[in-house]
């Protein structure tokens, strides 16, 4: 609730000036000062000081104040590293392929557990598991089960007669990419689910009984009436796991640390070993800036979603 | 390629350095402040297992008398100090002599005030990194072998040599002694020193049809040995480890490579300037092409070596299923310990494991043997990035103290040995062999140690270019040739600022 300290001609409009708005509304924006500084602080900071860290050339063997003024060198250096672009594809895969398999399984297990039936409740605790198990539990319990010389998969292949050996999934570059992405989509595609089966519970029941009526199929209900309702929270939900998954440091950081020979090496892991393994702040931080605007477009069009149809409403 | 460096292979020089080193230790030792104390001098060039067991409890010393010299004992001030105690796991020995260094200094220098901080081994050197720049870093420090070089380098660390605690730097190995030396100056003292030894499964050997009671004496001969072990019986012959960004990877792949006549940089020479790469010389070829032979061509490794690292090594050897691995002294307490906690039919194959495990010297190669010479270093920070201000005598009167023959042997029990070399001939020493099964076998190791580069790009070049380039082989994504020499450019273009 918004509380007006000062006089107002009127209703405002989110075209009014901004100035006209804080003045209008001082007394809220007072409340939220401590907060704001607060922010300033430890968000607003870290980002200038990565940005300005960003211009500099800063080797091992010199402290940060020492460091040399490079202007652009640094981006210049990651944009024509073959490792910037391996790297960047990695990223992509990574990032578009757990995010689609994870909203599909998530999709097809909120339809799944719409319906009443006997052990639904179970099944739904259960689905849920991945997401409230921990990134680093889960990381060790999925090294194990795909180690390569003793691993459970690769022994259950062998006994089965599926392969002569077991088979090698975090030691092979054509294998580790695609094994860490099952990993983090059996992890995030509970979210989806609880995304999806909130915005389920939106689809008018009246709309899909008419179509039935109508003579519309299962899959026709689906497209034509389930689909357009649940556009909103699938465009938020699929926004919010691509911002996890360029993200996500955990399961590949300790699953494969990015290897072998850089196959599993994402945005992330590799900002984070050039940083603390190898010291290099100045490029770090270039890469970190990167990240940040490409960031910074998911978030914008999260904001639009998630505001879609507030223009025009009256504060 | 020639043979030599190596007693094992006939005809060998000894080197001028090495030659002149010992010569300067044994010389050194007597003129030493503390060496009047001692029984005999030490000399480097008869170190055996024979020769560290016949010197060992031969010397009594006085600590306290030997650190008054530098600051008396009624001193007053505080020293505050971080460094990596004893983890929870580690075996209580080690908790006693820990506990029982703090309650000594006290009863010592009862009017220096201690604020001691334990830090956990992978949290340390971020967290001195972030308290310098805050100009809140600790009195004296304890670092890793390689730690303290990019600190030195940085200009965070005040010069300090054995000298001025009252030793001589003949008191500490000669590869200690460069690993705190930066420019021209040292920055530290050794507190521990240590090197691995080549462990193997006795009955594995003998069940591949190797000699059960002799080790590989050359890393040709691990190849081999390997492959034999996996041909025979199924199971993985040699531990190899080739993780990314993980230190078990360079303890393990450099002594090979410098075993064949390869090197990152020159350390290995007798007079490195670290300033030449030697990644693609035809020795650090060998060494890649043979880890090569055994990981592809052969596949008598673990397929999973390139996610592991050394404790991965430890579950399949105990369960019989890794037949040799390069580990620390501390690894038989380890088999023993995993042993203990092991039921059924799992604890009759760890005992037979525990009963069968043999400590080798590590390899020797066409141009030596060699062996990470590896260990910690202790330092003192300047005064301007310590808080509240450095008590420059208050840290000398610890790290004294720390670094006397007493207790740089009690604090370096189970994993390690005492960086003052006098600390080899305390009876603590001597209760030590007595006690430690194959310590004497991984002590013998210390004179062929090879200090990694003492520069601040050291942690980039070892944990990272060099694995990188091992993985690149191993993958298949370069051939031998191509991943030493990419390895090779990128240790060019970090030494020339890049």
């Amino acid at each position: 609730m918004a509380v007006s300290s000062g006089p107002t001609s009127g209703p405002l409009r989110r075209d009014d000036g901004l100035l006209r708005r804080i003045v209008a509304h001082r007394a809220d924006y007072a409340y939220v000062l401590p907060a704001l500084v607060v922010m300033m602080v430890v968000i607003a900071y870290p980002i200038w000081f990565t940005i300005d860290m960003s211009f500099y050339k800063t080797p091992a063997s010199l402290q940060l104040r020492d460091r040399t003024f490079v202007g652009w060198k640094n981006y210049q250096t990651i944009l024509t590293a073959p490792a910037f672009w391996s790297v960047t594809l990695n990223t992509l895969i990574w990032t578009v392929a757990s995010t689609f398999f994870a909203f599909l399984l998530g999709l097809f297990a909120a339809l799944s557990l719409h319906r009443e039936f006997a052990g639904r409740a179970v099944l739904r605790a259960i689905l849920l598991i991945p997401y409230v198990i921990s990134a680093v539990a889960a990381s060790y319990l999925w090294k194990w089960l795909y180690h390569s010389d003793f691993g459970v998969i690769g022994a259950l292949s062998v006994q089965w007669g599926f392969t002569d050996k077991p088979i090698n999934f975090l030691d092979n570059i054509h294998t580790a990419l695609p094994s860490l992405i099952v990993v983090n989509i059996w992890r995030e595609f509970s979210f989806a689910m609880i995304m999806l089966m909130a915005g389920l519970q939106t689809v008018p029941e009246q709309l899909l009984r008419a179509a039935q009526v109508d003579g519309a199929n299962a899959w026709q209900r689906f497209w034509h009436v389930t689909a357009p309702h649940l556009k909103g929270v699938s465009m938020v939900t699929v926004l919010l796991l691509m911002v996890a998954n360029f993200n996500s440091f955990i399961v590949p950081y300790l699953m494969t640390g990015g290897g072998p020979a850089g196959a599993s090496d994402i945005w992330i892991t590799h900002i984070y070993q050039i940083a603390f393994g190898r010291q290099n702040w100045g490029l770090a931080s270039a890469y970190s800036v990167i990240l940040f605007i490409v960031m910074m477009c998911l978030g914008y069009f999260y904001v639009q979603a998630l505001t879609r149809g507030d223009k025009g409403r009256p504060e | 390629m020639t043979r030599r460096n190596d007693p094992s292979w006939p005809g060998k020089p000894l080197s001028a350095l090495s030659a002149a080193v010992r010569t300067a230790v044994i010389t050194g030792l007597a003129i030493s402040p503390g060496a009047a104390m001692a029984q005999e001098a030490i000399d480097l060039s008869k170190w055996s297992p024979e020769y560290v067991r016949s010197i060992a409890g031969t010397g009594k010393f006085d600590t306290a008398a030997e650190c008054a010299k530098t600051v008396p004992l009624d001193y007053a001030g505080r020293v505050s100090v971080w460094y990596t105690g004893p983890a929870d796991a580690e075996p209580e020995i080690t908790k006693k002599f820990d506990k029982e260094f703090w309650e000594a200094f006290k009863a010592t220098y009862p009017n220096i005030a201690v604020e001691a901080q334990s830090i956990v081994y992978n949290d340390l050197l971020d967290k001195l990194r972030t308290s310098l720049l805050g100009n809140a870093g600790p009195m004296v420090v304890r670092l890793q072998i390689l730690g303290g070089v990019e600190f030195a380098a940085k200009g965070y660390l005040q010069p300090l040599k054995p000298e001025d605690v009252g030793y001589t730097p003949a008191e500490f190995w000669p590869g200690a002694m460069k690993s705190v030396t930066y420019d021209g100056a040292s920055y530290g003292i050794p507190t521990n020193n240590e090197t691995m030894g080549f462990i193997y499964n006795a009955k594995i050997f003998a069940d591949a049809g190797l000699d059960p009671e002799k080790a590989p004496p050359t890393w040709d001969d691990v190849v081999t040995y390997s492959k034999q072990i996996h041909d025979n019986l199924g199971i993985a012959g040699y531990g190899l480890v080739a993780k990314q960004n993980a230190g078990n990877t360079p303890f393990r792949f450099m002594p090979q490579m410098w075993a064949y006549g390869g090197s990152a940089l020159d350390e290995n020479s007798d007079a490195p300037t670290l300033k030449t790469v030697g990644l693609n010389s035809p020795g650090a070829k060998a060494a890649l092409q043979a880890s090569y032979d055994m990981y592809v061509r052969d596949q008598s490794v673990p397929v999973s070596a390139l996610t592991n690292t050394q404790a991965e090594n430890q579950a399949p050897f105990i369960a019989g299923q890794l037949a040799m691995m390069i580990a620390h002294p501390a690894e038989y307490a380890k088999m023993v310990d995993l042993a203990g906690k092991a039921t059924g039919k799992d604890k009759e194959v760890a005992d037979e494991v525990v009963a069968n495990m043999r400590y080798g010297l590590i390899p020797a190669g066409p141009d030596r043997r060699a062996v990470v010479f590896g260990g910690s270093n202790i330092h003192i920070v300047q005064n301007e990035y310590v808080e509240g201000g450095l008590d420059e005598m208050g840290a000398k009167a610890l790290i004294c103290f720390w670094t006397s023959p007493e207790w740089s042997t009690k604090l370096a029990w189970v994993g390690s040995n005492p960086g003052n070399l006098r600390g080899f001939q305390t009876e603590w020493m001597k209760e030590r062999l007595d006690t430690i099964k194959f310590l004497d076998v991984t002590t013998s190791m210390l004179p062929s140690g090879i200090p990694f580069p003492a520069i601040a790009e050291a942690p980039e070049i070892m944990n990272i270019i060099i694995p990188d380039m091992l993985q690149n082989a191993l993958t298949g994504k370069m051939t031998v040739d191509e991943a030493a020499e990419d390895a090779a450019a990128k240790v060019e273009a970090l030494l020339g600022g890049m």
